[in-house]
């Protein structure tokens, strides 16, 4: 019996695992080959190069404008979606009329894909026409154009709004699921003893969230990583590189300059930081996962 | 799922030979196949390939397999199929800077027996046939047309200015610009959000001031960035955004954008290849009636007269699987003057072949061409004059520029140092 389970086990893992590794595997095996190349992608003929790729990397001053808007974009695409995603659930737990029709509203942007997040939030931030801009017309009294996707020191910020819009509706449905598991008699007991409404989340609800906020936070931070393609479609990495992120970096080098052999030595370092943040985290979660049993 | 009994084994047996007769036919049918991509996904041009593809079948028997890629994403999936090792038989590309590193890198077909088998000398013009078709002392591109970059203008906007004639020198197109500003007309539309469309004006203000060699010189590399001539026409440049002359925010407007603003008569004209007059058509504007164009005019004295603009082309890739269907397909679409008329007039484009009358043109594109007739020299636009690494960097900067004209200086220099980089690589 034993024997056929492992035989049925092995049978329906192949699959996947043969799927996984020629998808997965063998390009991420590939990038490290190819980083150590000067291969343009075109010419089946390329070099190799050593650790020349990677001693570009620390004189590059793209990549060190990179890997700093690409903290920026981590920390803020974590911190946005997690906190407003909590401050609607607790309003919409608080049983505020229509909490069931704003809940729906909120948590539809997560059905939609992020290129069409992305274009629908373009034209939002359209300089000439753009609800942003029309809005901020109507309540100042004075015209507006400010080109929101197009000046570097907006441009990024930009694009966090936009992915915060979409990802907010699922930290939010996380929480509300962590808040109907909270007893009912640890809320009344704080009522009784006449704990002010901050005080109730700040020492009870929060601390019991715990669990809910390590999905939501491990999901913010597995997206936060997948973040290209709604930053492909918003700005590109522009205006002149102001919001490339280590990605977009990477995809510029390797499609647009055809340095192949350099975009695969930074996907490569952007691999080990992503398994670096994966594996601190991982463990934290573990430790969570420990005290609350 | 079927079993296969010996009950049905004599069935098996009796469709075994309608199996292997339609495998052959599905394998003759391949070998008339000619797998093509291009980036003329356009409702126009995507219609005219596929009318040019259905005459083409019709007369030789090749038919083509079309995977059209929309213009942007099309320099991206053609890297990802050669990285592949899946290139298409036949693909369009950019004359230029772009065809040499395909060429360098061993990734295209020369076409030289095609093109004396087809007497391409005698359909081609010679000086496009010089500057777009030899790589390496090869011929590996046949050209599907070319554009030239000009002044489009709303001609409403110009008559109510007042302006009968149209500059032909600096000093003259700087009290244009005055005249348009003071009637409350932004002189200028320029749409760098996609960066390219930017590049037309460092091509022309170098060229004009500094010359086609100099030019030519500081594209391949033995010139600098950070040398006097390119800080004068970025002078000029920064002079002209001073003046107020170019509409706010050039970053946020894609060149179908500032085009828009020409057509609505809220910027007076647009510096912009001839696809513009393709796209004006597409939105019901008259060429002569609505919408015309000048030449960029002269700046330095004794300066040769040079026009920019791309040429684009069909190319075979190395690893084309259908050489004769492939060469037939790019001797088709230059040779067959009916398929050249309908290009050039959907896609705004120029016929590269002597044959074409140029009184098939309208009265717009006439004019382009004989601009371009009597131009001492035809550069490509800057992104196909260097090498694509290179290009990058000037992209780039001329979009930093439009934002931030006063650190052009600046500017100058860092793209200097990571020309040099880039040209290293």
């Amino acid at each position: 019996m034993e024997k056929s389970n492992r035989f049925w086990r092995a049978i329906l893992l192949a699959g996947p695992l043969a799927v996984f590794s020629v998808f997965v595997i063998w390009p991420l095996l590939s990038s490290f080959y190819y980083s150590f190349t000067n291969w343009n992608g075109f010419n089946p003929e390329y070099d190799f190069i050593g650790f020349s790729n990677y001693t570009k990397i620390v004189t590059d001053k793209l990549f060190l404008n990179a890997a700093i808007n690409t903290v920026i974009w981590m920390v803020a695409a974590i911190l946005l979606p997690t906190l407003l995603g909590l401050a609607l659930a607790l309003l919409i737990d608080s049983r505020v009329p229509g909490g069931t029709i704003f809940k729906s509203i909120f948590y539809l942007p997560i059905c939609l894909s992020a290129v069409v997040v992305g274009q629908i939030w373009v034209w939002i931030y359209q300089q000439d026409w753009g609800l942003l801009n029309t809005v901020i017309s109507l309540v100042t009294g004075e015209t507006m154009r400010f080109p929101w996707l197009a000046k570097p020191d907006t441009a990024l910020g930009s694009v966090i709004v936009a992915w915060s819009w979409q990802q907010t509706g699922l930290s939010m449905v996380i929480f509300l699921a962590g808040l109907t598991s909270i007893p009912e008699e640890l809320l009344e007991v704080c009522e009784i003893e006449g704990t002010s409404t901050w005080q109730k989340i700040r020492l009870v609800v929060i601390p019991l969230l715990a669990p809910a906020t390590v999905v939501v936070v491990a999901l913010s931070v597995i997206n936060s990583l997948k973040g290209f393609d709604i930053l492909y479609i918003m700005t590109g990495g522009g205006p002149f590189h102001s919001s490339d992120t280590l990605a977009m970096h990477m995809y510029n080098e390797s499609f647009r300059k055809y340095l192949m052999g350099y975009g695969s030595a930074i996907s490569v370092v952007l691999f080990l930081v992503t398994l670096t943040v994966i594996r601190i985290y991982f463990r934290q979660l573990r430790k969570v996962d420990e005290i609350h049993g | 799922m079927i079993e296969l009994t010996k009950r049905r084994l004599p069935k098996a047996a009796h469709a075994a030979p309608v199996l292997a007769l339609a495998m052959s036919v599905s394998l003759a049918s391949h070998a008339n196949e000619v797998t093509i991509s291009h980036y003329f996904t356009g409702e126009l041009g995507k219609a005219a390939i596929d009318r040019i593809a259905g005459n083409f079948a019709e007369e030789s028997g090749f038919t083509l397999k079309d995977s059209p890629v929309g213009h942007e994403d099309f320099k991206t999936d053609i890297l990802v199929r050669a990285a592949g090792g899946s290139l298409p038989d036949v693909f369009s590309y950019w004359a230029g800077a772009r065809v040499q590193f395909v060429v360098d890198s061993n990734s295209l077909t020369p076409i030289d027996d095609m093109w004396a088998r087809e007497g391409m000398d005698d359909v081609i013009a010679k000086a496009l046939a010089d500057s777009a078709t030899l790589y390496n002392g090869n011929r590996y591109l046949v050209p599907a047309g070319y554009h030239y970059a000009g002044f489009f203008y709303n001609k409403k906007v110009m008559d109510d200015a007042g302006v009968e004639e149209f500059p032909t020198d600096w000093e003259g197109f700087l009290a244009l610009c005055d005249t348009l500003k003071e009637m409350g007309v932004a002189p200028i539309a320029l749409g760098s959000k996609n960066r390219w469309p930017a590049q037309f004006w460092f091509d022309y203000l170098i060229l004009r001031t500094a010359g086609p060699d100099y030019r030519a010189s500081l594209m391949d590399g033995s010139a600098s960035y950070d040398d006097p001539e390119v800080h004068t026409a970025m002078a000029m440049w920064k002079d002209l955004v001073d003046r107020g002359y170019f509409v706010e925010n050039a970053n946020a407007d894609s060149w179908t954008d500032a085009s828009d603003r020409v057509s609505r008569g809220e910027a007076a004209m647009t510096l912009m290849g001839t696809w513009i007059t393709g796209y004006w058509n597409g939105n019901g504007l008259s060429p002569g009636e609505d919408y015309d164009f000048f030449e960029f005019p002269a700046i330095t004295e004794g300066v040769p007269n040079a026009v920019v603009g791309p040429v684009d082309g069909w190319v075979i890739s190395a690893n084309a699987e259908n050489i004769p269907g492939a060469e037939a397909w790019l001797a088709y679409f230059i040779k067959n003057v009916d398929a050249q008329v309908e290009w050039a007039s959907v896609q705004g484009a120029l016929s590269g072949n002597v044959n074409v009358d140029p009184s098939v043109y309208n009265s717009v594109m006439q004019r382009a061409s004989a601009a371009v007739a009597a131009a001492e020299a035809f550069a490509f636009n800057y992104d196909l004059a260097t090498p694509p690494p290179v290009a990058e960097v000037g992209l780039s900067m001329f979009a930093e520029f439009m934002d931030d004209p006063d650190n052009y200086a600046s500017l100058l220099s860092d793209s200097q140092d990571a020309a040099m980089q880039a040209f290293d690589n």
